[in-house]
């Protein structure tokens, strides 16, 4: 516990906690408008009282944007590390539980979609799907699935050698009350580690897929789209660039601060 | 005689705020004596050795008091005060040291040409032909075969027994004055183990170095002190010659360490089992009685367990390993039958076997008139009831995340035996059978010491009532004292609840205490079977004799030589899968006394 | 022997999937090659009489079996946007790709290993703290906000290195690796601190090891006993994880060629994805994949050089 309340964790929490609440409340306290009107006369205008991280091509505030933004981004990364979870779970317990030729079969064909980078997998998902804000989710959680369904199985299957769960099968457990009680409880911290570790990467995917224009679309904001606008004005106002990057940057670091806080409390075997 | 090694007033700490590890230490050692410092876990022991090193730094220790005087040829040094370059000086070349786990002692990407030889090119400056040719000689005064292969050989090629020779080798390369030895032989099994300890006795005598031995076990203290410094929570509390030190403990926690270890031997010409003795427990042990008529509860006939080893892209079936071969023996209710043996004698196989923890490849397997092996799936389930089983790592064998109740109570909810408040009830009537407060039952495992989570796996086990218990090492992985303490209520338990156990161990002296029937093991079979008496005193198989002969006995009367002991190494119980072995064929030594006929030469024909 | 014979059989079998995967998520897409050359408001005549030619009617299975076909014959197909034929585009980009791969790799294991060992040596210490916290930053970082920053920074405010283009090595090999240093640093930067970290947590695995300890015990001088008994046991997982970051890489090429305008693989795959060009995807998806896969299994044969255990298993 005490390790829990270092500096790190403590700022990596304050963080997560920070960024969860702009995304869940900033929606509900600030119009929509502020984010969408123009300023025709401050286009492109460095920060200044008006516009405190200055404005857009057109003339936008970009904090309102930013702030707003925030809970497309979280939204899909949440929503894409959720379903790579619900799909990955079960895969992953059933393989490493069970084992055989189930076991076999699943794990070469994760193994083969791990050969596929998992950006690429996700952009040509969401290409083909035709990009859109449910498809890049669909396409992000897709592409984490096999990472997750590995690292589940593996924990599985050490869980499913040790003592307890051979003296909980010689007392008559049944295999449905053997993973309900004994295999998910203690392969919980280590999903809990990496799903907030696959919670960084994701944010990092949303942006990269909305900066290549095959993630989320205009008119819903994320961070990765406001970066690919600002493209062609790196120039003349880099703070375009800079104050969604910044915004990106400073989540998965909360992300990946509390992340390996809580491998060093939860899980202290796995390495990062 | 000035001592070489003088330790005055030793203080380590780890950080600040924790209590030390190391308090007030003070012993001597002399040229060429050896001093065993004995203890249990955290006594501080370890810390002490690895102080004189001055390695502690290294795991975050600090020696805030005391001095350490080493004599060196020019004159004494304090090595509390020594710095870094002097230590490097005097490590490996004044001071050799050896560690606990052989297994990951030598760096596993290194030959051992080059691990041996790197002490001398520091210290002597020697290299290629040269330190090549000492390292060979080393490998000889170890006594290890083949020298010149090993040298070019990876430590993941040899054995746990050749590994430690060539950590004593490094050790030994400079030829120091004063050997450490940390724990060698905790982790070996027991042949290899008293090879060690010759080999140790042996370079001592010839080379005139002291030796400081930390164990925990008083046998081996037996078997190799001159003098014996006992240590207990960071503390020394006595120090003597060994034989004093066994004959006429004076300190109360000396008289509890000894105490507590059964001996070899001792429980001769007596019938039954008895239980250990405990500290401050002066009256004779009462004797459990033994059985009239005994009545079979488990019959294991030709039970044989392969397991397989896959290979190639499609993890084809491609060879076996043999950890079970045709294996039969008889438990009757109400006793105790123990099956002993080495690491890899597959006694631990059979036992998970009989449970069907794993599934047994022919044989079967009759507990109360029902066959376990022909039971389907529904069955089994049912038929667990009457057997349980304790396994040997008290922390891995509890659910880490579960209340002590809800463990000792998955088994009663999960066949429907009691539920609310009977349950509540029940549970707690376990708790109080196994000695636990009732109030430990809201607590999580990792509030528990060692001993008390084994208390919590019998307690589960017992929770069906079951007719047989297989303990797996159940009291391997315990200090001494609670080792008695835990064998203690198996044994009250049995005499009070009629049960039978199956106790696999590797540990002979436990074995002689607490068994009616025992069973040695090697290589899958059973080499001899029968009364405890019989095969304690009338030992027929050359293997149950050299395991007899290698098991150090807690008296310093009775040492064993380097001379007496020629133990061969266990073959390899993997075999492809067109082997085809012997049948086990008994000759019968006296009633219900069994021994293997020799079909070694026709499995060693087929390798 | 037979070891490798049973990699070589696994490795085709892996090929194989990764075909069937390739060609089954492009196969999901509505709408088909026929539509995409002709456009949507073609004549629905004209658009039956492509399909059939193209053999679009028949089972996918048989579609297959021509594209695979096609794969091993070195007939890749024609690119729809590009107009040429796949197999030479494919290979002329992937030089370009490997150029910024290897360089990446490069800048990123120089680095990575130091510093990870300096921190692991100094652990908790303010050395430690100082390696491990900009690693996270560094792994925090997308690609493209690195290539961004390197962009203001290096192209525009210095001016030291171009800010797009490539240049073949055949060419101008300094100006080839002028154009590539921004898009290999970009990929290095997010990729180095993640090999810092592991470096850092192998090494200090190793090293509280016993061998660690009897080296010591021995004498030997603290240099020797962390850059030689240490990290020649930490060379292993690191290069494995750096193999397995091959694939990240490959992930990422696709965002940093296509912000410095690197016509390498990653700039093709994301030009085919862009305009749905579905042979050029299939073939590009495949081959990254594939590379990727190779690295892998490279990567597995190299440990076996350097780690005795398993040279002799």
């Amino acid at each position: 516990m005490r390790r829990f309340l270092s500096g790190k964790g403590l700022v990596g929490a304050a963080i997560v906690l920070i960024m969860l609440l702009i995304a869940l409340l900033a929606p509900l306290f600030i119009p929509d408008t502020f984010a969408t009107q123009m300023d025709m006369r401050a286009r492109l205008s460095g920060p200044t009282l008006n516009h405190i991280f200055g404005t857009d091509q057109l003339g936008r505030d970009l904090f309102y944007r930013v702030v707003l933004g925030a809970q497309t981004s979280v939204m899909i990364a949440g929503a894409a590390v959720l379903m790579s979870i619900v799909i990955g779970l079960p895969l992953g317990i059933i393989s490493g539980y069970f084992g055989g030729v189930i076991d076999n079969v699943l794990m070469r064909l994760v193994d083969t979609l791990l050969s596929f980078p998992a950006l690429l997998l996700a952009l040509t998902i969401s290409a083909v799907l035709g990009p859109n804000l449910t498809n890049t989710i669909i396409a992000i959680g897709i592409a984490f699935t096999p990472f997750l369904a590995r690292i589940i199985r593996g924990e599985a299957l050490r869980v499913a050698q040790m003592p307890y769960v051979e003296a909980a099968r010689a007392a008559g457990t049944t295999d449905l009350q053997m993973i309900i009680r004994h295999i998910l409880p203690n392969i919980m911290p280590a999903i809990i580690v990496q799903g907030t570790i696959s919670l960084a990467f994701a944010i990092l995917a949303e942006a990269g897929l909305s900066f290549l224009g095959l993630g989320t679309q205009p008119p819903d904001a994320s961070w990765g789209l406001m970066i690919q606008a600002s493209r062609d004005y790196l120039d003349i106002a880099p703070w375009t660039a800079l104050v969604p990057g910044a915004a990106v940057a400073i989540t998965v670091l909360g992300l990946n601060m509390f992340g390996d806080v809580l491998r060093d409390v939860l899980d202290p075997r796995t390495d990062p | 005689m000035t001592p070489i090694v003088n330790i005055e007033k030793l203080r380590v700490t780890f950080g600040k705020g924790t209590d030390a590890a190391v308090k007030d230490v003070s012993f001597a050692i002399n040229p060429g004596e050896t001093v065993c410092v004995v203890g249990e876990s955290g006594s501080g022991k370890s810390v002490t050795s690895l102080s004189l090193m001055r390695l502690v730094e290294f795991g975050g220790g600090t020696i805030v008091d005391g001095r350490m005087t080493l004599q060196r040829d020019d004159g004494p040094i304090d090595l509390a005060q020594a710095d870094g370059d002097t230590m490097r000086d005097i490590r490996g070349d004044e001071i050799g040291m050896i560690f606990q786990e052989p297994m990951t002692s030598l760096n596993p990407v290194f030959t051992i040409e080059r691990q041996l030889t790197d002490g001398l090119r520091v210290h002597r400056g020697m290299t290629g032909q040269a330190a090549r040719e000492r390292a060979l000689e080393l490998l000889r005064d170890v006594r290890i075969p083949e020298p010149e292969r090993r040298l070019k050989q990876y430590p993941h090629e040899l054995s746990g027994g050749m590994r430690q020779r060539v950590v004593i080798a490094i050790a030994m390369a400079c030829e120091p004055r004063l050997l450490i030895a940390d724990e060698p032989t905790t982790a070996l099994d027991v042949t290899i183990q008293a090879e060690i300890l010759a080999l140790i006795n042996r370079l001592k005598r010839e080379t005139g170095m002291a030796v400081m031995f930390i164990t925990h076990d008083m046998a081996v203290v037996a078997q190799i002190a001159d003098r014996v410094v006992v240590m207990y929570r960071g503390d020394v509390v006595e120090e003597g010659p060994v034989a004093d030190i066994f004959a006429n403990p004076k300190a109360d926690y000396t008289k509890a360490l000894l105490a507590a270890v059964p001996r070899l031997g001792e429980m001769r010409g007596k019938a039954a089992p008895e239980p250990m003795r405990l500290v401050g427990d002066t009256s004779a042990p009462k004797p459990l009685t033994p059985q009239d008529h005994p009545e079979p509860l488990l019959e294991v006939k030709n039970l044989t367990t392969y397991f397989p080893v896959k290979g190639g892209p499609l993890r084809r079936h491609v060879a076996n390993v043999h950890a079970v071969e045709d294996v039969t023996f008889t438990l009757n209710k109400g006793e105790t039958l123990s099956l002993v043996g080495e690491s890899g004698c597959g006694k631990s196989s059979c036992g998970r076997s009989i449970l069907r923890l794993v599934e047994p490849t022919s044989g079967s397997v009759i507990v109360d008139r029902k066959d376990i092996l022909a039971a389907n799936h529904r069955d089994l389930r049912l038929l667990r009831r009457q057997m349980q089983m304790i396994f040997q790592d008290p922390f891995a064998s509890l659910n880490p995340y579960m209340r002590l109740s809800a463990q000792v109570a998955e088994p009663l909810r999960n066949f429907g035996l009691a539920s609310g408040s009977a349950l509540q009830d029940r549970v707690a009537g376990l708790f109080d059978r196994v000695e636990l407060p009732r109030d430990y039952m809201r607590r999580f495992p990792h509030e528990l010491s060692g001993g008390q989570r084994q208390r919590i796996a019998i307690a589960r086990a017992l929770a069906v009532s079951p007719k047989l218990i297989i303990a797996d090492e159940a009291v391997s992985a315990l200090d001494v004292s609670v080792q008695a303490q835990v064998l203690n209520l198996m044994m009250e338990l049995q005499a009070d609840l009629g049960l039978s156990f199956l106790f696999i161990s590797h540990d002979m002296a436990v074995v002689e205490r607490i068994s009616h029937h025992v069973a040695v093991m090697y290589l899958g079979r059973i080499v001899e079977i029968g009364p405890r008496a019989a095969i304690f005193e009338n030992p027929q198989h050359s293997y149950t004799k050299s395991l007899m002969q290698a098991v150090p006995i807690a008296d310093p009367a009775k040492r064993k030589l380097e001379g007496d002991l020629n133990f061969r190494p266990i073959p390899s119980p993997m075999h492809p899968l067109s082997y085809a072995p012997a049948q086990s064929l008994y000759d019968t030594v006296a009633a219900g006394h069994l021994v293997l006929r020799d079909i070694e030469r026709t499995t060693d024909a087929n390798p | 022997m037979a070891y490798l014979l049973n990699r070589l059989l696994s490795v085709l079998l892996t090929l194989f999937l990764i075909s069937v995967i390739t060609f089954a998520v492009t196969n999901i897409l509505p709408g088909d090659v026929a539509m995409m050359i002709m456009g949507t408001q073609s004549n629905p005549e004209a658009l039956a009489g492509l399909r059939e030619s193209l053999g679009l009617n028949d089972p996918l299975i048989v579609q297959y079996g021509r594209w695979i076909g096609g794969l091993l014959t070195g007939d890749w197909g024609r690119s729809l946007v590009f107009k040429e034929a796949i197999g030479p585009l494919i290979a002329q980009k992937a030089v370009a790709s490997g150029v910024i791969v290897v360089m990446s790799m490069a800048i990123a294991l120089a680095c990575a290993i130091p510093l990870g060992v300096w921190a692991a040596i100094n652990r908790d210490r303010w050395q430690d703290s100082t390696a491990s916290t900009s690693a996270l930053i560094g792994v925090s970082l997308p690609d493209f906000f690195w290539g961004i920053m390197l962009i203001l920074l290096f192209a525009r405010y210095l001016g030291w290195f171009p800010s797009s283009g490539f240049v073949h090595p055949a060419d101008d090999f300094l100006g080839a690796i002028r154009h590539a240093f921004l898009p290999s640093l970009a990929l290095g930067l997010g990729l180095m601190a993640h090999l810092t970290r592991m470096t850092r947590s192998t090494m200090i695995g190793i090293l509280g090891q016993e061998f660690i300890r009897v080296a010591r015990a021995k004498g030997l001088a603290e240099r020797e006993v962390v850059w030689s008994y240490g990290l020649r046991n930490a060379i292993g997982p690191v290069i494995t994880v750096a193999g397995l970051q091959v694939g990240y890489l490959f992930g990422s090429i696709i965002v940093v060629e296509s912000l410095f305008n690197y016509t390498g693989m990653g700039w093709l795959t994301y030009q085919a994805l862009l305009n749905r060009d579905i042979p050029l995807i299939q073939s590009t998806v495949f081959v990254i994949a594939a590379v990727v896969m190779l690295t892998n299994l490279f990567v597995d044969l190299l440990y076996m050089l350097i780690d005795p255990r398993i040279r002799m298993a």
